[in-house]
Order: structure tokens, then C-alpha cells, then sequence
């Protein structure tokens, strides 16, 4: 609307564009890295992806057990490469692998012959029987065609439980983030929009709280939960959620509220309004923005956790969230990239999914925050 | 279509919930190469409707595998078994034992942190005649009842844990024709494996990939080099007061044998990518050079788990094989270095004391054996049941391991085996000297006691 | 009617009493709690005095956490705000801005497991002639440069590391900032425009202080998110190369090993004293507005 009052729009563009492009680079790194075989993730870089690699690997023929007799002896063949590859250069040691071209006729030890011709298809003959049942090892040099798939994406999908660890997380989840922005309006409105002896005090301590690292809180809190009757569960988990969340929910919260200027307020007492009334009423609706960005915020927060449900509501299959539901299909000693991405892109997908759902309703509070409030 | 697809993938993981009891993997009775007596024996404990907890390190296919075994204990007691697996165990198993909460049985990849739970009387001691059974039963029985024995809170030693699953580290991995190709066969003594070096380096290759990097545990595969290399320059003995510290850290010997690793690491033309690379190379993705064509290098130290992260469809003694990282000549004993797992109770619940029957019953390490990536040191096991010809030949060194000795790292304090150890070797491959990076250590420990 | 206004004072308190039961079970009793552990011996519970800090301070570890901490105290809120202020102004007269906003804030919403996968597909380094699978050094050698292991070079390994917290939290400073921006009520621009103000003055004397109050939120919830920053850096170097920061040392002290709880409490509190400037400025502010 106040376009041209700003700073030249052509610059702003490109200075946004190259912004979201250098920001967007390393998440389409993960998307193209779940969608990657997992020996071409660690073979070449992601970017890689759409182009024919050339790759040299080792195969073997088949062994003694499959030989046949031929012309002059005996026969072992069979084919090498799938049938869309190409072979483009074969060799027999790991030091010369690409010594010979498709189609040629090489002498081993023994009297035996081997020739490999493009579509992969190999023929060994000796003059005697074969007997050792390893086949002979040939390095194949091939274009490999662009290929990816959805393998690892099924592979953490279609694993068993994924239901109910999104069941789980949901149930973490939703009241974990409604839970402390309920209690933070009240304090937050108190700190923000009343005038009472001790209000810095308060508030300084409430940020003095929000960097207790949660490392050190959990023992406390869980012998207290334990202590409490309770233990491990759901309600445990949503209270811890909402005590290690609620500084940074208050914070955010009264700043939002110590914007609203103090007139409308006070105009509201003189009409004898109540304070619920004031906060539900006038307070709230102005400050929807910052409730949804600490909603966002913290939902994300906890959806992304392991360590405190883990804590506080345990890792049985039964009780598994699901950053520990993609955490348990990987080894103990980690470093499987393709299932890390893919087990990273799924619990991406929720979020985004309900971000795009709440758009509308999202920015529609935007725009309602955005009003003028005098 | 795929969201479609994924949906409908949705909806099965959730009509799938009701979790049915696993199948066993082998039927009773049937394949008679495996101790079904000792599950015929089992069956007489009725242990239905009571439940037994389980926390651990174990996931993806270890879990899978484990679970498979805990299967026989349900089906043929009845009690409900149920398995928690985090790649955080240490902390969560602190937190839950501090804060009241603890499961019924832990299972300890370190046995630091055990005889830590014990001194603060977290852990239940297990009966003497278990310490009798394991030093007659397990190879190199009298290390593996001292890697379980802990002082109690009364000060007094006692056996608190059950070894279940060793792993063997002393192991050097090499891609066979390559090597033949070279011109050169495995060495058998440590002078044939540095000779090996030399040569290969001489001939233009590369001979060694080593990785150091491991996200939040880098720097530990170097430790099993200086350990490796502790228990080969010198006598056990010398290790053993090493690791509980009658040795200083930096001691002359510990320096040499730090320098014995850097004379593999740091040497540029020794190792793939020079010493930047050995630190900054993920464990992981470091086998990978000897699978490529040509070769980044020829060989590869690293423990019995390592053919997890092996190309897909390399095969162990057609593809790849290993050999015993060799003694040096005229050595009398094979010193193996190797790590193992360590069952603790920590409830007083009759199930926890029945598993860890189970546990010393061979059917419980012949149903892991028989899949893949097991090894026992239980010598009643019939080792026909290995699941692949490669966890035979590592049995093999493991059961005729004259000198069995442990990850030491494991056994010092956790701010030296799992912080300043792994540090100071980081340092080290760096660029930094040996002594100092020895007297660093060395500082950090004394401040300890 | 009477008895209201004679127990006005006590509603704020009323207001805040659910907040103040969390805030002092889950902050303030931990808080107690780590403070006094900090002051005893972790295995039988004997005073101590400062035993932990005295060692703590003549531990090399410890000082370079401290150093390293303070540097991310320093770039990572100031870059991050300024990019999301950046980002939040610069869009909001495109039309395709909202898009570009998304863009900035999906990282947001990824864990940090993700963000350690992403991350070492641009800082992995090969060596010798392999083929690079890091964007960084695959450009680097796409211009002829021998590749860097980025992570094991001490400063810059820190600075990347921060790369990673700054693209993971811009798009929050961006959310935030935006909505302040729009929430500027138009009459004051249209005034300031009226008045001849330029762009840039629009921006730095109008807009900006206007937003004040939003740029202290995200800076602190910045620096909070800084000084419990421990996932990016225990994943991706453990803390080697000179890259420890206070919360891996938290960590270390507590989970790695035999649980030493009183070093490990002593470096918590050195960590929770950073914030005492933070807290000061905000009672100073609050005072200030009263």
C-alpha cells in the first residue's frame, strides 16, 4: 500500500530473492537427499542428482557352479548391468579399472578369456573346468541415469508404529503449547497492564528463568513428578512442557500487551469492566499476532523434542514421540544420512502442513494486529 | 498419487497398533543345532502377568535383533518384556535412576557409568556363584567377572552385571584381490604390518583410511589405536595399570605408544586425504575408500561392527575380509582388545533375576548368533550357528584370545575416556606433540582425584 | 464494593499466581537446586565454598567454552535480528513476499537432527582426490581451491557453526518483526512521508523506533536460545577443535561418563549469570515506563 516510500523496490527484490534462495539451498539439499539411493548419497554431493554420474564398481561373474561347455572348453556367462545402463569401459584390477573397452577380449591367467561388451553381458572361457566358486571380479565403468527414489521415505513411513508416535506427538503437542500461552496471558496481562510494586522485579526474574538449561531441571522435576503420583504420562509431560516454556511465553507475550495503549484500558475500567473481560476482551484480540508466533514457536519446540518426552513420558514403542520413533529405526551408532533425511523430511512434514492449514486464520490475525489501536 | 500412497501408509501404522506378540524367529524344537533344553527348562517358570522394563542402547536393527531374542523369554514365561532403546541411554538412565524412576533392567554399553550406579547402590548385587559361572563359562572368564565387579556402597567388590555381546576391536579389514593385486599378503606380525605400510606407500598407494569423526563421540576411534597399541608394545600389565592409573597418562611409555598411532595418522602418504582428513573423516564413511576403484587406500582398523557401514552387497570373505591386528614377533600372547555389554538389575522384580537366567542359558546368544552382528564369548554355544562364516572366524579370536582385555577408555573416568582421551588425540592428529597432548590428559585426571 | 478496593492490590498477584506456581517449581527450584550443587561435592554432598568455580577457572576447557560462548553472544543475536529485520522490512512491499518469507522460515520448523544432516552436506570434507560431497568445497574446488576441513579450523569452525543457528532462527526474528512492522499504525508514516522523509530515514527514525519493543524480544529470545545452544555443536564437532561452548560443558559434565554434578552445576550457573545484563536492562526498562 506504501509501496515507493521504501527503499527501491528492485534492490529490496533482489536482496529478498538472494535471501530465500541462500535459506531454501540447504532444505532442497535435504529433500533431494531423502529421495537419493543411500550409496549415492555419500558418493556424490546432492547437487549431483540430476545428472548421469559415472561410477566405476567392482562386480563379479558368476562362479564355477554355473559353468557350461563350450566351443573349446568351458563357458561361463551371464550379464553384469541392469538392462538401461551402459557400459562405457571395464578392467580386471582395482588399479587399472577402466584398462578395456566394450567389446574387448582379454587373456587371464590360465588360458582363460573374458570379453565384456556394452550391454554388460560377459563370457568367460577357459579350456579346462572352472573350480573356483567366487567369480572372476571385473570393474565396470557405467553412466548410472539420474535416479532417485522413494525408498527411504517408505522405509520410515511404512515402519511400524509411525500412527501412533504421530498420535503421541499430537497428544504432546497441542495441549503443551495451548497449556502455557493460557497461564502467560493472565501473568503477562498482570505485568502489563497493571500497576503493582515488584512488576521489574518479576519480570527480570521470569527472563532469569527462561536459561535454566533443561538438562539440569530434569532430575528435580522428574523425582517431583514421581514424588507427585505422576510418574510418567501424558499430564507429566504437558506440565513439564509448560513450566520450560512458560518464561519465554510470558516475555513475548507482555511486550505484545505493553503495546496496547494504556487508554483503551483504562477507558474499559472506567466503563467497569472487568480485568478477565479487559484481557479476553480487548487485550487478547489485539495481541494475536504474538500469540501465534509464540504458538509456532513453541509447537514447533516441542514437536521437534526428544529429550523431555523422553523424560517425562518414556520411550516404549507404546510412549515413543515421534522424533524417537525416527530416532529408534536408526543404528546406535547413527550416520545412516539417507534415513536421517527422510526421518527429518517427515517430521518436517507435519509442521508445514499445519502452518499451510492455519495460513489463512493465521494471517487474518496478522492483519487484525496489524489495525491501528488508537 | 504419493500423498495418497503416504496416507494409506498412515492409516495401516495405525490399524496395525494393536502390537501383536512377535513370532519367534526359529520354531522350539525344531532346528536341533540350537540348546531347546534350556528353553524346555524355562517354560517351567511362570512369570505370567508379571511386567519387566528394559532400557538400553540398542536400536534399529541391534533392537530388532534383541527384541527377537526377548521373544523367547515372553513365550515361554509369560511375563510381559518391555524394551526402551535411546541413543541418549547415559543420560536417560541417570535421570531416571536419580530421580527415582529407574527400569528393571539396564543395559550398560560402558561399564563406567554401571560401577558408578553401583558405588551409589542403584544396582542389585548378583549372586557369587554367578561371578563362579561366568569365569568358567566365558573365554577369558576372570576379565569378564572384573569388567562386571564394582565396589558397592559399602566399599566391598562385588559382581553386579551380566556380560551379554562382546565386540571385537582389534581387527584390521582389507579388500582381498587388491591386496593380492599389489603384490602383497596379510602380515602376521606387527613389523610385517608397518613393513606393509612402507611398501605400499613406496609403490604409490595410499595403505591406510582412518576416520575419526563420530558427531557427539568424536575422536573415539583413535583411542582404540592407542589401545591396541598399549597392549602390544608392552605386557598386560603395563596396560592395566595404564588404564586404572598407577601409569601416569603421561608416561613416557603412553607417549610412544601415541606416537606408534601418529606414525600410521600422521604420516601424510601413510593414510587417505593426509592428517586433516583423519580428523575430520567420519567413522563411518571412512571404510568406504577401500571399496572405490582405484583404491583410496588398502587397509582399514576398526571394530566387529564396522560391515554395517560397507557398501550395499559387499560380502565378508569374498569382498572384504580382516585379519588380527598382528603382535609383534616373538610375542608369546595375542593380546585382543574388544568391548562388551553389560546386564545390570536394578529392581528387586523375580522377572529381572529370570531374564538374566535366561541370558546365561546358549539359546539366549544362539538366537542372536544365528542372525547377524553377535558375538559371544560363551563357550557352550555351538558355533555352527553363527549367522555368517566372518562372526565364525571372529569368534574364533575371540574365544582363543590369550589375553582378553578391554576398551580402556571405557574403563577410566568419563572425563578422560569419553572427554579429554578423545580431545587430546583430535589435538594430536592435528599437529600437536605427543607429550604435550599426554601431560594435558594427564593434568585433566589428577584434578579428578 | 469496599472490600474490592481495599484488595485491589492483590489482583495482579491473583493474575500471576498460576505462572508464579510454574515458574517457581520448574525455574525456581532447579535454579535453587543447581546453585546449591554447585557449592558441594557431587558424590556426598559436602560443602565446598567455590571449590567447583576455582577449578572450573584454571580448566582450559572451561575458559575457552566462556570465550567461545561470549563470541556467539555476540554475532548470532545481532546477525539474526538483522536479517530478520531485514528480511521482514525488504518483503513486505513484494507481492511475492510471502513467499519469500516462507521460504525463510521453513528451516524453523526443522529439528536439529535435520539441521545436522543438511549442515554436513555442506561443510563435509574429503580428502585427497575424492569427490566432494559438501557444497562448500565442492564450490571450492569448482574455482580451483583446494578443499578446507572446514570444521576442524579453530574460529571459523566457530562462526560456521553459528551459520547454522543464524539460518535455523532468522525466520523467527522475521515473524516477529514483521508483524511489528505492520502493526505501525499507516498515519505516522503517511505523516513522517508528508514531512519529505526519504526511505532510509522512514526506516531508521520512524519505523524503528517504533519497533522497539519487538527488537528486545527477539534479541533476547536470541540470546536465551544462544546460551542453551548444545545440539548444533554436540552433533557436529562434539566440541572439538575449540568449539565448545558452556551448554556441550554442561552436558559433558553431567551425562558423559560417571555424572560429575557439582562442576557441571557450577558451569550451569556461570551459564545463567550471562543473562543478569538481559535482566538488568528489562527491570531498567520496566522501571523506566512505570
Amino acid at each position: 500500500m506504501n509501496r515507493g516510500r521504501r527503499i527501491p523496490a528492485r534492490a529490496a527484490a533482489v536482496t529478498v530473492s538472494l535471501m530465500a534462495v541462500l535459506w531454501l539451498v540447504p532444505v532442497l539439499g535435504l529433500v533431494v537427499t531423502a529421495l537419493r539411493p543411500a550409496d549415492q548419497i555419500a558418493a556424490s554431493g546432492w547437487w549431483r542428482a540430476p545428472f548421469a554420474t559415472q561410477t566405476t564398481t567392482a562386480l563379479r561373474t558368476a562362479g564355477a557352479g554355473v559353468q557350461g561347455p563350450g566351443d573349446t572348453g568351458f563357458v561361463i556367462e551371464g550379464g553384469l548391468l541392469s538392462p538401461r545402463a551402459r557400459l562405457q569401459a571395464w578392467g580386471l584390477t582395482a588399479r587399472a579399472p577402466q584398462a578395456h573397452a566394450p567389446g574387448d577380449s582379454v587373456a587371464l591367467s590360465g588360458g582363460r578369456a573374458l570379453t565384456v561388451d556394452a550391454e554388460g553381458r560377459y563370457r568367460l572361457t577357459a579350456p579346462g573346468p572352472f573350480t573356483d566358486p567366487r567369480g572372476q571380479r571385473i570393474f565396470v565403468t557405467t553412466a548410472t541415469p539420474p535416479r532417485l527414489t522413494l525408498d527411504n521415505l517408505t522405509r520410515v513411513t511404512g515402519a511400524e508404529g509411525l500412527g501412533r508416535a504421530l498420535a503421541n506427538t499430537l497428544a504432546v503437542a497441542i495441549p503443551a503449547t495451548a497449556l502455557p500461552i493460557l497461564i502467560a496471558a493472565f501473568a503477562a496481562h498482570a505485568l502489563a497492564g497493571m500497576r503493582f510494586a515488584g512488576r521489574g522485579l518479576v519480570l527480570a526474574a521470569i527472563i532469569g528463568l527462561m536459561v535454566v538449561p533443561p538438562q539440569l531441571a530434569l532430575i528435580p522435576l522428574l523425582s517431583l513428578h514421581n514424588a507427585l503420583g505422576l510418574g510418567k504420562g501424558y499430564g507429566s509431560v504437558w506440565l513439564a512442557h509448560t513450566g520450560f516454556g512458560l518464561p519465554l511465553a510470558i516475555f513475548v507475550l507482555r511486550s505484545a500487551m505493553a503495546a496496547v495503549p494504556r487508554d483503551i484500558l483504562d477507558a474499559a475500567r472506567l466503563d467497569g469492566a472487568s480485568e478477565l473481560r479487559i484481557l479476553w476482551g480487548i487485550v487478547l484480540p489485539l495481541c494475536l499476532p504474538a500469540v501465534a508466533g509464540f504458538a509456532a514457536l513453541q509447537f514447533l519446540w516441542v514437536w521437534n523434542d526428544l529429550l523431555v518426552a523422553t523424560v517425562f513420558l518414556g520411550n516404549t514403542p507404546g510412549q515413543q514421540v515421534l522424533s524417537g520413533h525416527l530416532r529408534a529405526l536408526m543404528g546406535a551408532r547413527g550416520g545412516e544420512w539417507h534415513i536421517l533425511a527422510a526421518a527429518a523430511l517427515v517430521s518436517l512434514a507435519v509442521p508445514v502442513a499445519v502452518f499451510a492449514t492455519l495460513q489463512r486464520p493465521l494471517r487474518r490475525a496478522l492483519a487484525a494486529g496489524a489495525e491501528p489501536r488508537c | 498419487m504419493v500423498r495418497v500412497a503416504g496416507i494409506a501408509a498412515l492409516v495401516c501404522a495405525c490399524a496395525a497398533q494393536p502390537m501383536v506378540a512377535q513370532d519367534l524367529v526359529f520354531t522350539p524344537g525344531e532346528d536341533p543345532r540350537f540348546d531347546w533344553a534350556s528353553y524346555r527348562a524355562l517354560a517351567q517358570t511362570d512369570l505370567s502377568g508379571q511386567q519387566l522394563t528394559i532400557q538400553g542402547p540398542w536400536l534399529g536393527p541391534d533392537k530388532a535383533a534383541f527384541e527377537s531374542v526377548v521373544a523367547y523369554f515372553r513365550a515361554a514365561t509369560g511375563a510381559e518384556v518391555v524394551y526402551a532403546g535411546s541413543d541418549s541411554f547415559e543420560q536417560q538412565i541417570v535421570i531416571d535412576t536419580e530421580a527415582g524412576s529407574p527400569p528393571d533392567i539396564a543395559i550398560f554399553p560402558q561399564p563406567g557409568l554401571a560401577a558408578d550406579l553401583a558405588r551409589r547402590g542403584h544396582l542389585r548385587p548378583l549372586p557369587p556363584a554367578m561371578a563362579d559361572w561366568l569365569a568358567e563359562t566365558y573365554a577369558a572368564g576372570e576379565s569378564w567377572v572384573d569388567l562386571a565387579s564394582y565396589p558397592g556402597p559399602d566399599g566391598i567388590g562385588r559382581l553386579y552385571a551380566l556380560p551379554y555381546r562382546a565386540d571385537l576391536k582389534s581387527l584390521v579389514w582389507y579388500v582381498p584381490e587388491n591386496l593380492a593385486e599389489a603384490g602383497y599378503a596379510p602380515p602376521d606380525t606387527f613389523e610385517a604390518l608397518q613393513d606393509l605400510t612402507r611398501a605400499l606407500a613406496a609403490d604409490g598407494a595410499t595403505p591406510w583410511c582412518i576416520g575419526l569423526g563420530s558427531g557427539g563421540a568424536t575422536g573415539w576411534p583413535a583411542t582404540d589405536w592407542v589401545e591396541d597399541l598399549m597392549l602390544r608394545l608392552y605386557p598386560v600389565s603395563v596396560y592395566d595399570a595404564w588404564v586404572g592409573h598407577a601409569l601416569r597418562f603421561d608416561d613416557p611409555k603412553v607417549i610412544a605408544a601415541i606416537e606408534g598411532f601418529g606414525w600410521f595418522a600422521r604420516t601424510p602418504a601413510f593414510v587417505t586425504g593426509g592428517p586433516v582428513a583423519v580428523a575430520a573423516t567420519d567413522f563411518r564413511d571412512s571404510p568406504h575408500g577401500l571399496f572405490t576403484a582405484p583404491p583410496h587406500c588398502y587397509l582399514h582398523r576398526q571394530a566387529s561392527f564396522i560391515p554395517a557401514f560397507f557398501p550395499d552387497g559387499v560380502e565378508i570373505g569374498q569382498d572384504v575380509d580382516f585379519f588380527y591386528f598382528p603382535a609383534p614377533a616373538g610375542r608369546a600372547d595375542q593380546p585382543v582388545l574388544g568391548s562388551g555389554t553389560l546386564f545390570a538389575l536394578m529392581s528387586d522384580a523375580p522377572a529381572g533375576r529370570a531374564f538374566l537366567g535366561f541370558l546365561q542359558s546358549p539359546l539366549a546368544h544362539e538366537i542372536w548368533m544365528a542372525q547377524q552382528g553377535f558375538l559371544t564369548p560363551h563357550k557352550g554355544v555351538n558355533p555352527d550357528l553363527y549367522g555368517d562364516p566372518a562372526l565364525r572366524k571372529m569368534a574364533k579370536i575371540l574365544q582363543s584370545a590369550t589375553v582378553f582385555r578391554f576398551d580402556g577408555s571405557d574403563l577410566m573416568p568419563g572425563a578422560i575416556g569419553t572427554g579429554a582421551f578423545w580431545t587430546g588425540m583430535i589435538d594430536y592428529v592435528g599437529g600437536k606433540d605427543a607429550a604435550a597432548v599426554a601431560g594435558q590428559i594427564q593434568r585433566v585426571w589428577d584434578s579428578l582425584d | 464494593m469496599g472490600i474490592w478496593s481495599r484488595l485491589a492490590w492483590l489482583r495482579p498477584w491473583l493474575f500471576l499466581a498460576p505462572a508464579a506456581v510454574f515458574l517457581i517449581v520448574y525455574g525456581g527450584w532447579p535454579v535453587a537446586g543447581t546453585i546449591w550443587r554447585s557449592l558441594h561435592q557431587g558424590d556426598d554432598a559436602a560443602w565446598v565454598g567455590l571449590a567447583h568455580y576455582a577449578w572450573l577457572w584454571a580448566d582450559p576447557g572451561f575458559v575457552r567454552a566462556l570465550a567461545n560462548t561470549a563470541l556467539w553472544l555476540v554475532v548470532v543475536p545481532a546477525l539474526t535480528t538483522a536479517l530478520g529485520l531485514m528480511a521482514a522490512h525488504l518483503s513486505d512491499g513484494l507481492r511475492w513476499g510471502g513467499l519469500a518469507r516462507a521460504a525463510i522460515f521453513l528451516p524453523t520448523a526443522i529439528s536439529f537432527t535435520g539441521a545436522a544432516v543438511i549442515w554436513k552436506f555442506v561443510y563435509d570434507y574429503r580428502g585427497g582426490d575424492q569427490m566432494q560431497v559438501g557444497l562448500l568445497n565442492a564450490l571450492r574446488v569448482w574455482l580451483g581451491a583446494e578443499p578446507l576441513a572446514w570444521l576442524s579450523l579453530p574460529v571459523w569452525n566457530s562462526l560456521l557453526l553459528m551459520a547454522v543457528l543464524i539460518w535455523a532462527q532468522t525466520g523467527f526474528a522475521m515473524v516477529i518483526l514483521h508483524a511489528a512492522l505492520r502493526a505501525i499504525p499507516p498515519q505516522i508514516i503517511e505523516a513522517a512521508h508528508l514531512d519529505g522523509a526519504g526511505p532510509w530515514r522512514l526506516f531508521w527514525q520512524i519505523r524503528l523506533p517504533q519497533i522497539r519493543g519487538a527488537l528486545a524480544v527477539v534479541w533476547t529470545a536470541i540470546t536465551i536460545m544462544v546460551l542453551k545452544v548444545f545440539d548444533i555443536v554436540h552433533v557436529m564437532t562434539n566440541g572439538q577443535w575449540g568449539t565448545q561452548v558452556l551448554a556441550t560443558q554442561v552436558h559433558d559434565w553431567l551425562f558423559r561418563g560417571v555424572p560429575d554434578y557439582g562442576r557441571g552445576s557450577a558451569v550451569a550457573v556461570v551459564l545463567m549469570a550471562l543473562v543478569l545484563p538481559l535482566m538488568l536492562r528489562n527491570l531498567w526498562s520496566a522501571r523506566a515506563r512505570r
